[in-house]
């Protein structure tokens, strides 16, 4: 794919102040606790349109579980999460995907006896029209969309490099492109947030290159704002224009790579496994 | 090619049923069971097999269409319109009611999963019947009589053209992309609602399609057998067309007709299993059977060796696989041989027809054993299909 | 409130009891194969059947088959009952392992709805092949006799009848009695045949007077009557589930199988061999069966058929997921609320006349209501998937 001219479409990165660019996601004091366990305590940051952001901590520090909690799945105990200013917390997870968020998982969560291309048009059925019926009666409403969807899914799939293995189980698929049929899948349901979970988890190297160029062009031809959590401290480094870094559940650091690098609290909760 | 397929189809069950009523009327009956089987498959299908919802009680479905529609006919038929087309409008409201029920057996499908949920199905359609056998007014536990023509009509074009139409609707669901929301529900809820799948409304909505086809079935069922009652929708119903559908192959649409056929055919079959000559029906001696159980078993069990363990060349394998069945033939004569030595046995005959529901069940369990992803695993038939097939046999001509 | 009976209720609530023990035990079969393998045991009804057979069978070989008992009393010990109990537990124990042997096993890598569907075909079969096999009709049960204990009984009184109500039943059975002593001497006199008739009649009344007054005061005495045998079930049961959780809780193999059950793989990575503790574990829950039916049939002395384990079968399942299912005390709770429900249904039919029809229906309804509210059973835990 290589780098290509960085601020085609989407609107520029960390080169414009962040306080020029709405702010799409707001956590504020998000906290939960699962009986005794505070797992997030009153996180607080904002995500800005167009932000490559990263959400990094040892491990156990709740990156997940804010995840969770921006996606719906858990309601917080206290505190908001705003979503394009409208307040989120509480909503299910399918709502907060029809509303623009989604998300991919640590732990790979494909369709797995779907085919690739069924796995994305399963995302981009979320901006779909035709009621149901017309389906169940095979009116030529639901046909027509039908393959407009499809064919929508299969440009994704070309873009993402997956589309010579269209028709493939994609349980059948190796490691890394499962990973990136999980982005494709959570691109196609067309959110203005990319949630992505540890995507360069068991990767190699050049895998985890490829990823990063994926992830900036994401970012930069279809304007996505993009809030990961890795565990690869130079991939982070190398892609994230902004980082928060979480630790037993508590915000120790917020700020550029730079920042964060040089960072005592941040060295300390890793235990001198800074870059 | 889509609407010439179902004209087809259609013509097929008026055709059959102008065939059966003159040639064949002996079976008439059975065949329009068969019809039913099918739609009680296909929509049960649509709730296991494609939306994965463990759902074990869909006789009551069925149930709660006949009673209705077999109520309402008892009481409200007076020639208003000819019988056809009441029982047209029967089968709608039966399809009605039963949704109904569908709608309220869905709904514990949002709160609980796997086990819990089949537990809870099959509790409501005991319920249910268990209720039907305590309400007087429609018969209780003695049945009800439902003759609302006077004569017995045909039923056998509707039983077949309601199965054309379950095949239809859940074949075009599976065509369109408004079929994969109820596949991903079934391959991995979280990850649906992650991407905006309402996987509630999923569940429910193939219940409620579901229910109603099956109660559609209901509503023919109480005019074509002009009798209903509780003991006709036990259990054990539910539990046939669960097998239906797993033998055919869960999510398999295809499966599910071929194995609701088969199922279906088996027992009858069986019950009528006469000497060709004599018109006696055969008998079959204690030894024998005993023997050749046995000798089952062991076949089963060497044929399952011999396909899980072996794994070299296709003839060798063959060749082991009817190793197999000889080997288990030579041991059911001989055990047949040893087993006859025994007075009280060899004294005892068994009557094919009532072995009829043994070997059903062993040869599920044998099905089951060897191949138990079921016939189809998840394949379905299509033109597309049979086109390949034949274009590969052209390549290999030319 | 009109029609219920209130004093035979703790009666009521005694037999529930009863009858629950017996559900529990076959839950404990259920819940505990489910919990290594996740399957629904629809054989284990079955299971049951034939242990009610065999414990026939037994009764039989120990001299007590129909024709033995016609018209003689036969003296029975103890230790008949025990021979059946054992011999009912090893026969269900062993037919449960070749069933896990055969059936199940070879599924053990398929989906969890093919090891379901086997699990029905070995249900149906066993029904049907011992409807060919089995002697059925009329249903055989076992002959009261073999019951050493069987006049014997408990009695309990809570709440006794008022005391002039006794006093008045005590005089009037003096009464009777004495009344009854004047005629017969009466006739031995032989006084004139008027006379005679007078005072056939008044001791006639006397009699009549005394039983009403009687049945009076029995109607009027709250307590609990339970017959030897059936002491003997809930102490057998009472037995065995402490055996079962000293089993499990206490020993190696026992720790083995809640390691299975609650994960096959990292158990077996473990160094456990899954497939023994497998097949134990079908042998105790099998065995625990036997000894149910083993009860069912002797001192309930129900008459069997080769379907009789459908019904029981089914309760005993639904009170397995009542408690939880995978969970063992869970079981045995569930399983002893079952019994008390549908006794207290039938009980409650003085009340709603015609209620008693639906006292199977009211097992599902609780356990809807249940799984309603507790998702994972009253004692089961609604695991959270983590995401």
């Amino acid at each position: 794919m290589g780098r290509q001219g960085l601020w085609q479409e989407g609107e520029g990165g960390s080169m414009s102040q962040p306080t020029e660019r709405p702010v799409v996601l707001s956590l504020n004091k998000a906290t939960i606790q699962f009986g005794g366990l505070i797992a997030v305590n009153e996180v607080t940051f904002d995500l800005y349109k167009g932000d490559l952001f990263g959400l990094i901590g040892p491990n156990g520090a709740g990156k997940t579980t804010c995840f969770n909690l921006i996606t719906g799945v858990y309601k917080p105990t206290s505190g908001s999460i705003k979503f394009n200013g409208k307040e989120v917390s509480g909503l299910s997870p399918a709502k907060i995907a029809t509303l623009g968020i989604c998300r991919t998982f640590q732990n790979i969560r494909l369709f797995p006896a779907l085919s690739v291309l069924e796995n994305v048009v399963v995302g981009s059925y979320l901006r779909h029209k035709v009621p149901l019926a017309f389906a169940f009666a095979y009116l030529p409403p639901a046909i027509k969309e039908t393959k407009a969807l499809r064919d929508e899914a299969m440009h994704l799939l070309e873009v993402m490099e997956l589309a010579d293995m269209a028709d493939a189980r994609s349980a059948d698929l190796p490691y890394g492109k499962q990973r990136r049929l999980e982005i494709a899948r959570a691109i196609a349901t067309q959110p203005d947030l990319l949630l992505l979970d540890e995507p360069a988890a068991g990767m190699n190297p050049q895998e985890k290159e490829d990823l990063l160029t994926t992830v900036r062009r994401i970012r930069n031809e279809f304007g996505k704002t993009v809030l990961l959590i890795e565990h690869d401290m130079r991939f982070v480094m190398g892609l994230c224009e902004r980082i928060v870094v979480l630790d037993h559940g508590e915000e120790i650091a917020n700020g550029p790579p730079e920042a964060i690098r040089n960072n005592p609290k941040v060295i300390e909760a890793y235990l001198g496994e800074a870059v | 090619m889509r609407i010439v397929s179902i004209l087809l189809a259609c013509g097929f069950a008026f055709g059959l049923d102008t065939v059966v009523s003159q040639q064949f009327q002996s079976l008439y009956r059975l065949v329009v069971l068969a019809g039913l089987y099918i739609t009680l498959a296909v929509s049960l299908n649509l709730i296991n097999g494609i939306t994965g919802q463990f759902s074990i009680g869909h006789a009551a479905f069925y149930m709660v269409g006949a009673y209705s529609a077999g109520f309402i006919s008892k009481t409200f038929y007076a020639g208003q319109v000819s019988p056809q087309v009441w029982m047209v409008g029967m089968a709608i409201l039966g399809a009605l009611f039963a949704a109904i029920a569908g709608f309220i057996v869905g709904l514990p499908s949002l709160r609980l999963r796997g086990d819990y949920l089949a537990i809870v199905t099959l509790g409501f359609g005991e319920i249910l019947r268990i209720v039907t056998q305590n309400i007087e007014p429609i018969g209780g536990a003695y049945g009800m009589n439902v003759k609302p023509f006077g004569s017995p009509p045909q039923t056998l074009w509707l039983a077949w053209i309601l199965a054309v139409l379950c095949i239809a609707v859940c074949r075009n669901l599976l065509k369109t992309a408004h079929g994969l929301p109820f596949l991903a529900v079934r391959e991995d809820e979280v990850a649906s609602s992650a991407m905006g799948v309402n996987t509630s409304s999923t569940k429910v909505t193939a219940f409620i399609v579901g229910s109603a086809f099956a109660g559609g079935a209901g509503a023919i069922l109480a005019h074509a057998e002009s009798f209903i009652s509780p003991d006709m929708f036990k259990m054990d119903v539910s539990f046939i067309i669960l097998t239906m559908v797993v033998l055919g192959g869960t999510g398999s649409i295809t499966g599910s007709v071929l194995a609701a056929v088969a199922l279906f055919a088996i027992p009858e079959w069986l019950r009528n299993l006469q000497d060709p000559v004599t018109k006696v029906p055969i008998q079959i001696p204690g030894p024998a059977l005993v023997a050749s159980i046995l000798a089952v078993v062991m076949t089963v069990a060497l044929l399952k060796l011999a396909q899980d363990r072996y794994h070299g060349e296709r003839v060798k394998k063959i060749g082991l696989l009817l190793g197999a069945i000889f080997a288990g033939s030579v041991a059911q004569m001989v055990l047949n041989l040893a087993l006859s030595q025994i007075p009280s046995l060899a004294a005892k005959s068994f009557e094919a027809a009532a072995l009829r529901m043994v070997i059903f069940a062993a040869t599920l369990i044998i099905l089951m054993l060897l191949r138990p992803q079921g016939m189809m695993a998840q394949h379905e038939f299509s033109w597309a299909w049979v086109a390949r097939v034949f274009g590969k046999k052209e390549k290999v001509a030319a | 409130m009109a029609g219920l009976d209130f004093s035979i209720l703790p009666q009521q609530l005694v037999n529930g009891l009863l009858l629950g023990s017996i559900y529990a035990l076959i839950a404990l079969g259920y819940t505990m194969v489910y919990g290594v393998l996740r399957l629904i045991n629809f054989a284990h009804g079955e299971v049951f059947m034939l242990g009610s057979y065999a414990a026939l069978f037994t009764s039989w070989a120990l001299g007590f088959s129909p024709e033995s008992v016609k018209g003689i009393d036969k003296a029975s010990s103890p230790m008949n009952l025990i021979i059946m109990l054992v011999v009912s537990m090893v026969v269900c124990g062993l037919i449960g392992v070749v069933i896990e042997q055969l059936a199940y096993r070879p599924m053990r890598n398929q989906a969890r709805i093919a090891s379901l569907i086997t699990a029905i075909g070995v249900s149906l079969f066993i029904q049907y092949a011992g409807g060919l096999f089995l002697p059925q009709s009329p249903p055989p049960a076992i002959s009261e006799q073999i019951n050493p204990f069987r006049n014997e009984k408990v009695t309990f009184t809570i709440k006794p009848a008022p005391k002039e109500a006794v006093d008045k039943a005590n005089v009037a059975m003096a009464k009777a009695r004495e009344s009854d002593v004047l005629y017969e001497k009466a006739k031995l006199d032989g006084r004139p045949a008027a006379q005679l008739e007078t005072m056939r009649q008044a001791n006639q009344e006397a009699q009549n007077e005394a039983s009403s007054l009687q049945t009076q005061v029995s109607s009027q005495t709250s307590g609990i009557v339970i017959p030897f045998g059936q002491l003997g079930m809930l102490l057998t049961t009472v037995f065995l589930m402490l055996l079962l959780w000293f089993v499990v809780q206490k020993t190696k193999t026992g720790r083995a199988m809640r390691a299975v059950a609650h994960d096959f793989d990292s158990a077996a990575l473990m160094g456990i061999n899954v497939g023994r503790v497998v097949t134990v574990t079908f042998m105790i829950g099998s065995a625990l069966a036997g000894a149910g039916a083993m009860m069912y049939a002797t001192v309930l002395r129900t008459p069997l058929t080769p379907f009789l384990g459908v019904a029981p079968g089914v309760k005993a399942f639904v009170a397995a997921v009542l408690g939880g299912i995978g969970n063992i005390p869970g079981a045995v709770f569930g399983g002893v609320l079952m019994g008390v429900v549908e006794t207290l249904v039938v009980w409650l039919d003085g009340l709603i006349p015609g209620l008693g029809g639906y006292k199977d229906a009211v097992a599902f309804v609780v356990l809807i209501a249940v799984l309603l509210f507790r998702p994972g059973g009253l004692l089961g835990s609604s695991k959270v998937e983590k995401v």
